[in-house]
């Protein structure tokens, strides 16, 4: 955000909030500039990425020499200027426009899926906490309204803040929501002819102050405050956007967007959102030896038999790194190739998604980390074949053996079936694709379980952190290929991710510079800042 | 009235314990001096013969008075449930029951709707506030859109719960009580000791309370 921009001093103007003096960039609006000196002025409508509406009236502060009121969001930041935000006169405006707010206000909390992180519930604790004054029949609207695919909308919660019209509008780029009658009457609902389908669309839910807007897909399963949350990377595609899992009871229940300027900004799309249902979902979680359980002792023996044999002759032995995989997964395998002297390596990813592609977070790739892997495999000295090459050798009988990362392998139907007659060990967090024909399947934590670092599309390396444990016999996968490693008389001293990463920092010149980040303890959401 | 008996106490410092500040803002908040036992006395010497001569003197009643039984009672034509006490000590239960106090809690409830529905709407500030971790909710949508939210699973482990009353203090709906003064039931295994849904509604009776708080019933007034 602004505030932490250096700019040049001609840039900058100094103005006193409540007595204190602050220097922030010309353009700042008030209510920004008082949140550096800590000071939260009460808002609703006023969102850091989305244009100003001033509508809700809710920051209203004193400024000097303004014989009225003046909105913080709107009004921007003068040389000399002085506010007063705790000014009995201010604070008795903002105590009464929560009141007004209040008035038609259903106070669903105990049913309402934002109760724990509402910015009005937090607001009325702040300023207020008094019983209400208003003794009239409430206005009705309708609830439950289906609004599209993903979101269903309180009428009578909603404030008419219309930041999630600004949202779809200066976000998605859609006018799907709009606004309807007037006065107390005023109600949100869908544009005519549109519904809210946009590639976008939870994201009004995040920005939604209050319980308005909720979404289809959590709705009703967890409360707020039971959800720990810890940041990460979206693995949906190759932009990775920042976010925020909010899991619990070693289960992840929705991921919602951490703000990152340079990514994501405040958002993220809904295919990105969904991806933690993946996480749950057909989890290798104990070694196979030939699709049947057996244990990692048994795994490993068996592997490194199989290997002994084809490394005798290493150049029929075919190493699959992951764009699925996290950078050290993949430095650690890429390491272990070359001290095999594997033959070919190739690169194992989803196959791409033209259609998917727009001019704002969503990518076509929807590998996390390909960028990491290529520029490990450069740094390497290794050629990475693409999927199709890994086809055509196998077809060729060039491969006797296959060390896959992950599952995704990007090939036909008839060469995964020719893979199946061929040894292939696979480390996977996954069992499906080639993992489920793998003679020998090492299991491996996925994204939300691991500490590792992913390279986005523009090169940006970023940080995830584990938030719960990952299912079963499951270990990290650099660890996954230490041990197997050890199985065909590697050895690697590594014992943490921390290590790999440092000796990849060493080694691989984009990622030269990187620091690891601390572990990120779980946070309980309790009025979380992540809504923006 | 407890405010006034807080003044009333630190007026006399003699009675009590000794009172070192009052807060200004509540008088029933105060700082006092803790007593602390004499060295001489955390043997428990005195104590232990104490105790032993309550035990002997227990001991001696059981032994020489006559114990009634209730089916003696039952044939003076009083109904065999009837409670009793007998003059011995030891309380023959089940036979013989002792008199609860007035406030004594007992078995949780789920109140019900006027139409029979729980009331509950698995807002989990019950689970939230239950120090412990003994009651587990699975919550669902309902079909019927006024109500929203309604608990698909809402399961009570009675071994784990402390009988705090926090859940009741808690629930903003009145929608789960602790007024039925029923003994949790001796049980054999530690699973029939959890009260599922249909259980506590069994108990449950429809709440008086307006559903949404006090005031107006403006849900109503459509
Ligand atoms: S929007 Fe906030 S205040 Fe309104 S019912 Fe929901 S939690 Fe309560
Ligand atoms: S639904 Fe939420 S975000 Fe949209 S106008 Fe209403 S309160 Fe604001
Ligand atoms: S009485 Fe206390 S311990 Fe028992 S269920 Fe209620 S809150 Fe939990
Ligand atoms: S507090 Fe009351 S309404 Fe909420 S879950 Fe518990 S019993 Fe149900
Ligand atoms: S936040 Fe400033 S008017 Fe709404």
């Amino acid at each position: 955000m602004s505030e932490s921009t250096p700019a040049a001093p001609s840039n900058m103007v100094t103005l006193t909030i409540d007595g204190q003096t602050v220097a922030v960039p010309k353009g700042t609006n008030v209510l920004e500039a008082a949140r550096t000196l800590g000071t939260d002025i009460s808002a609703f409508c006023y969102h850091p990425g989305l244009s100003i509406a001033a509508c809700c009236r809710q920051c209203l502060v004193s400024i000097e020499k303004n014989p009225k009121l003046q909105p913080s969001c709107q009004s921007a930041v003068a040389e000399g200027m002085v506010v007063h935000t705790k000014d009995p006169q201010s604070t008795l405006a903002r105590k009464q426009m929560l009141e007004f707010t209040l008035v038609n206000h259903p106070i669903d909390c105990p049913i309402c899926d934002k109760a724990g992180e509402c910015t009005l519930q937090k607001l009325y604790f702040d300023h207020d906490n008094a019983n209400s004054r208003v003794d009239t029949p409430k206005v009705h609207k309708d609830k439950a309204v289906d609004l599209g695919p993903t979101v269903v909308l309180d009428q009578e919660r909603c404030i008419l803040c219309t930041r999630c019209i600004r949202v779809c509008d200066e976000v998605a780029g859609v006018h799907q929501l709009e606004m309807s009658q007037r006065g107390d009457h005023e109600t949100l609902g869908t544009a005519p002819g549109a519904k809210l389908d946009n590639p976008y669309s939870l994201n009004v839910v995040d920005v939604c102050p209050v319980g308005a807007l909720t979404a289809k897909d959590f709705r009703f399963t967890m409360r707020a405050w039971e959800l720990e949350a810890t940041p990460s990377i979206c693995q949906g595609c190759a932009t990775g956007c920042n976010l925020e899992i909010h899991h619990k009871n070693e289960r992840a229940w929705r991921l919602i967007p951490r703000h990152n300027d340079d990514v994501n900004q405040y958002w993220m799309c809904d295919d990105g959102r969904f991806t933690y249902r993946d996480l749950r979902e057909e989890r290798l979680a104990v070694a196979t030896v030939g699709g049947l359980p057996s244990g990692w002792d048994r795994a490993l023996a068996r592997a490194g038999e199989r290997l002994a044999a084809v490394l005798k002759q290493s150049s029929s032995l075919g190493v699959v790194l992951s764009a699925t995989h996290s950078n050290e997964d993949n430095f650690a395998l890429a390491m272990l190739a070359k001290a095999w002297g594997a033959g070919r390596i190739f690169l194992g990813a989803r196959a791409a998604v033209p259609e998917r592609a727009d001019d704002k977070l969503r990518d076509a790739d929807v590998n996390p980390n390909t960028a990491g892997v290529n520029a490990i495999a450069k740094a390497l000295g290794l050629t990475l074949g693409s999927g199709a090459d890994l086809e055509e050798a196998v077809n060729a009988g060039a491969v006797h053996a296959v060390v896959v990362l992950g599952d995704a392998l990007n090939v036909s139907e008839q060469a995964l079936a020719r893979l199946a007659e061929i040894e292939v060990i696979a480390i996977a967090s996954h069992e499906r694709g080639v993992v489920k024909q793998a003679k020998v399947a090492l299991p491996v934590a996925a994204w939300a379980e691991l500490a590792g670092t992913v390279t986005n599309r523009k090169g940006l390396v970023q940080r995830m952190h584990a938030a719960f444990p990952p299912p079963g016999q499951a270990i990290p996968g650099w660890e996954a290929v230490v041990r197997l490693a050890g199985a065909t008389g590697v050895k690697f001293s590594w014992t943490h991710a921390r290590e790999v990463f440092k000796d990849m920092t060493g080694k691989v010149s984009e990622l030269s510079g990187h620091t690891w980040v601390r572990e990120a303890r779980p946070l309980q959401l309790r009025f979380a800042g992540s809504r923006g | 009235m407890s405010s006034s008996h807080a003044h009333d106490e630190s007026a006399e410092p003699q009675k009590g314990p000794k009172v070192l500040a009052v807060s200004p803002k509540n008088p029933n908040v105060r700082t006092i001096q803790v007593v602390r036992p004499e060295n001489a006395d955390t043997t428990f010497l005195a104590a232990t013969a104490t105790g032993l001569g309550i035990t002997i003197r227990h001991f001696g009643k059981n032994l020489l008075l006559p114990r009634k039984s209730v089916e003696a009672l039952g044939q003076g034509g009083a109904a065999a449930h009837v409670r009793f006490k007998n003059d011995i000590e030891t309380i023959q239960y089940p036979e013989e029951k002792v008199q609860y106090p007035e406030r004594y809690r007992g078995l949780h409830r789920l109140m019900l709707r006027d139409d029979g529905a729980v009331r509950c709407v698995a807002c989990m500030c019950c689970p939230t506030v239950c120090p412990a971790h003994c009651i587990t909710i699975v919550p669902e949508e309902s079909s019927d859109p006024s109500i929203e939210k309604r608990p698909a699973v809402f399961e009570i482990d009675e071994l784990r719960c402390v009988v705090c009353g926090l859940c009741v203090e808690a629930c903003p709906c009145d929608a789960i009580r602790m007024d039925t003064a029923e003994h949790a039931k001796p049980v054999e295994e530690r699973w029939e000791a959890v009260e599922n849904k249909a259980s506590l509604m069994g108990r449950g009776i429809r709440s008086t309370a307006t559903q949404g708080g006090e005031g107006p019933t403006w849900r109503d007034k459509k």
